[in-house]
């Protein structure tokens, strides 16, 4: 795909992306994947232990799907930067309840084109991004910035 | 709490080398599929990486996480360095400044130390008092190409 820094306005929108229900299993697996094994992402008994209701996704998890969202928008290797801030823990769904759970546990990604600017030679963009569940709860905040043909 | 005396700390260095596999797990887990034939070519095809400018398979933005946590005990080991306390650890930021891609097959080292530390809401007041810490990590590859910058800001409540 190519995204052209002539065709992008301030404003404009990027393409929205939804993530599929988190689940428990997909805690595991990116804990696996990227080594953070803090347990408050897998283990029940130290949740209740720290006075907790559930295990939460990893912030980098949630960032992880945001970081998709980009690049499934511009080329990976156009990102120049990339910052959040995390606002709110996300509660994976339960399997046992996953109609009344789903929505705190689906992360939508939206941004829109904040500044259009010239870097070190490079026509940039600096793109806010939010992630929200389904339920409106704003899970991260950030930016990033790429570089554009 | 974390021990302020650490403000300035550099912690030792650790290399690792990056695995297309271990890119492919990630990319498998961040992308929610339930493994990695169904992850998008570039991350599991040298030919389609390399087509789309790259040397070989190419890191998804937040894999540099995974060097920190893959090296120097991972988090218990960066949690006890910093004297800080995992119960009330909370990760509150990330950024990553990319400055060169990172393939399978680099050897990165990472080159982590404390540059801020300080504290937020009023001491003694419990859910009011907060104390913030970050590190800043440079990637550096096996050519000495500084690759990536990250900042990772944590709070103990």
């Amino acid at each position: 795909m190519t995204i052209n820094f002539d065709a992008m306005n301030v404003g404009d929108a990027i393409p929205v992306y939804t993530s599929a229900p988190i689940t428990r299993t997909q805690l595991v697996r990116y804990a696996g994947a990227s080594g953070d094994f803090n347990p408050l992402h897998h283990d029940e008994s130290f949740i209740r232990a720290i006075g907790m209701d559930t295990v939460i996704a990893h912030g980098m998890f949630i960032m992880g799907i945001a970081g998709e969202a980009i690049t499934s928008w511009i080329d990976n290797k156009n990102l120049r930067k990339f910052s959040v801030h995390f606002l709110s823990m996300t509660q994976p769904v339960n399997l046992d309840d996953f109609e009344q759970t789903k929505g705190r546990a689906t992360i939508t990604i939206s941004g829109k084109v904040a500044e259009k600017y010239e870097e070190n030679g490079e026509r940039r963009i600096r793109c806010d991004i939010m992630a929200r569940d389904a339920q409106g709860s704003r899970k991260l905040k950030g930016f990033f910035i790429a570089a554009l043909p | 709490m974390a021990d302020k005396s650490k403000l300035g700390m550099e912690f030792p260095l650790y290399s690792i080398k990056v695995e297309k596999n271990k890119i492919a797990e990630f990319v498998a887990a961040i992308s929610q599929k339930d493994d990695t034939d169904h992850i998008k070519d570039i991350y599991r095809d040298e030919d389609t990486a390399r087509k789309a400018g790259f040397e070989n398979i190419p890191i998804p933005p937040t894999f540099p996480s995974s060097f920190i946590f893959w090296t120097g005990g991972g988090l218990l080991g960066t949690v006890k360095a910093l004297g800080a306390d995992l119960n009330r650890l909370l990760h509150s930021g990330e950024e990553y400044e990319y400055f060169a891609p990172i393939c399978a097959g680099d050897v990165i080292t990472r080159k982590m130390k404390v540059v801020d530390m300080y504290d937020r809401g009023k001491p003694g007041r419990r859910g009011m008092h907060i104390q913030v810490t970050v590190l800043e990590t440079e990637m550096i590859n096996q050519r000495g190409e500084l690759v990536v910058r990250a900042r990772t800001t944590f709070m103990e409540r």
